[in-house]
């Protein structure tokens, strides 16, 4: 898919969900898939949900957009309740990452390993306007590495989240975050979990085994 | 595995529900805002649906050597933290405020059937079981946990690294004995600690401190000259909780004995005791009644003029020997808040 160059948009704007530059913003409608119980990182985990449908959200649009300063992304999907606290302790909020590979050759499957490590942007519901930027060479090894450098705003509208996050396209972290460049490809994956139907961690539903592709437009 | 394993011993026989040590804990440990609902430490009184409710149904452990994940326990089942109006009443200066909850009416709380019991009179019987983190040998919350966040530390305490934890709560799920609490403010895990920034001073835990009863003895479980080596290892009168859990649990318990049932006639039934024996099996397997057998043989002993080295120490009649070496005075500590 293609992130276009928007120009005179600051990144205010772009925040806004329902803001109209984002209508011109092409739509890819990305298939999720529950990750496969036999996956999970503990055998507890993977007794529990071996026989548990997992991935409750099995489709996410998503727009992408560039002001030449900063990479937005948009992601949209059906969530017919809205999680966005612990409720009574045993739901957990909604939530949404999207992952980079931070070297070549990195898998879209797992966290990363420790030569191929991948940065992921995470939002979650019961912080709705806080992202937090992470580094992850492997399953249960992710790591805040940025609280502040992600700017988020989402809203749950009509049985649908909308959540847009956007981060300058160069930052300094160059080894644990991702860079962007105007006029190239990126690769990206996405991740989304249903809190309601005690989603969390590696219990999620994610863009498939490939990354997906991502081609930043030229500054006009 | 452990290099050591630091244990504690309750004699229920001695227990008297004050929950002094319950106390001691809050104070101590679980003070902070979103902490009101945890009891790190609870007295429950037996048998009853317990703390959190009905937590003896709630799954989890190991079955057949496998881990299981069981059911996630709410803050309602936990009791939850009622809402009371003390501005009013401490300085509202409304003469007549007097304490209320507030909102809606709780249906559960941490000791809820506490005046409960079983059995009909004149066979009536309750006993106080106190529980805490059991420090397991095969913790289930470890086993569970997807990101390494709880360490078993090489004097045998489990402990949280809330750096790590992204607060999951599979460890809620898989600990057999539920006794995880989740704080929704950190948005992590936390539980007892076995008051470890004491023990690393030589301070027994607080619980075990201030019970007034003395039934809880602290120790490591290989030294052999600790209350709690004896009593676990030596004599085989303390045991663990629901061994079929299959966690191996560090707290063990002295089976409560009991009174005598009245038979039809009114009179003393001497076979039957008043906490019917298959309940103790149900909490405590087969070597509940093991250990019952031989805390009975030495009461008899002792009813007989004898002498019981088991039932001295169980007594406790030097206060300090009960904590295996941890008999450090905290007054003599200078200790630093964080
Ligand atoms: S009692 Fe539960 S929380 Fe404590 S060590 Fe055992 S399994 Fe873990
Ligand atoms: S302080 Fe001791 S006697 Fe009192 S409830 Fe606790 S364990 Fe029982």
């Amino acid at each position: 898919m293609r992130a276009n160059y928007v120009a005179n948009a600051d990144d205010k704007k772009i925040l806004d969900p329902y803001a109209a530059l984002w209508n011109s913003a092409q739509a890819e409608t990305i298939a999720m898939e529950g990750t496969p119980a036999a996956m999970q990182p503990t055998a507890a985990i993977r007794a529990s949900w071996s026989d548990k449908p997992i991935g409750a959200v099995n489709k996410v649009s998503v727009k992408a957009i560039h002001n030449g300063k900063s990479m937005a992304f948009r992601l949209e999907w059906d969530a017919p309740r809205q999680n966005d606290s612990h409720g009574d302790n045993t739901v957990f909020p909604d939530g949404a990452a999207i992952s980079f590979p931070l070297k070549p050759g990195a898998s879209a499957m797992g966290m990363g390993t420790p030569d191929l490590p991948i940065g992921v942007w995470k939002w979650q519901a019961d912080a709705a306007e806080e992202g937090k930027q992470i580094y992850a060479e492997g399953m249960g090894t992710s790591e805040v590495v940025d609280r502040g450098a992600l700017k988020v705003k989402s809203e749950w509208k009509d049985g649908r989240w909308t959540v847009v996050i956007l981060r300058d396209l160069q930052v300094i972290q160059d080894n644990a975050a991702v860079q962007f460049l105007t006029d190239q490809d990126a690769q990206f994956a996405l991740a989304v979990w249903d809190g309601g139907s005690n989603e969390r961690g590696g219990i999620k539903a994610f863009s498939g085994q490939q990354w997906l592709n991502l081609t930043l437009a030229a500054r006009a | 595995m452990s290099k050591r394993q630091l244990a504690m011993v309750m004699d229920l026989n001695k227990c008297l529900g004050c929950h002094t040590c319950t106390v001691a804990c809050k104070r101590l440990w679980t003070r902070d805002e979103a902490m009101e609902y945890m009891w790190w430490n609870t007295v429950n009184t037996m048998p009853g649906k317990g703390t959190p409710r009905d937590w003896e149904e709630m799954g989890g452990g190991f079955k057949d050597g496998k881990p299981q994940l069981g059911h996630l326990p709410s803050r309602e089942e936990f009791g939850d933290a009622w809402k009371y109006n003390h501005e009013e009443v401490f300085s509202g200066g409304k003469a007549g405020a007097h304490l209320e909850i507030q909102g809606k009416k709780p249906e559960w709380g941490p000791n809820w059937d506490e005046d409960q019991g079983a059995g009909e009179y004149p066979n009536s019987y309750f006993f106080y079981l106190p529980r805490i983190c059991n420090h397991c040998s095969s913790p289930a919350c470890v086993a569970a946990c997807p990101r390494k966040a709880i360490e078993k530390r090489e004097d045998g305490i489990v402990v949280i690294n809330e750096d790590r934890c992204r607060g999951y709560r599979f460890c809620m799920e898989a600990c057999p004995y539920k006794k995880i609490y989740f704080n929704p403010d950190k948005g992590v895990s936390q539980k007892c600690i076995f008051c470890f920034p004491r023990v690393e001073q030589g301070v027994s835990n607080a619980c075990a401190r201030q019970c007034p009863g003395r039934i809880r003895f602290v120790g490591y479980l290989d030294d052999e000259n600790s209350a709690v080596h004896k009593l676990v290892k030596k004599w085989k009168v303390a045991v663990r909780l629901h061994p079929e859990y299959g966690t191996k649990p560090n707290v063990y318990y002295v089976p409560p004995t009991s009174p005598m049932k009245f038979d039809a006639d009114g009179h003393l039934d001497e076979k039957n005791p008043r906490i019917p024996e298959d309940y103790l099996k149900f909490l405590f397997g087969e070597e509940g009644l093991e250990a019952k057998r031989i805390i009975d043989k030495e009461m008899a002993t002792v009813r007989n003029g004898g002498k019981s080295e088991i039932l001295s120490v169980l007594i406790a009649y030097k206060w300090s020997e009960m904590f295996g070496g941890f008999d450090t005075d905290p007054a003599t500590i200078e200790w630093t808040e964080v």
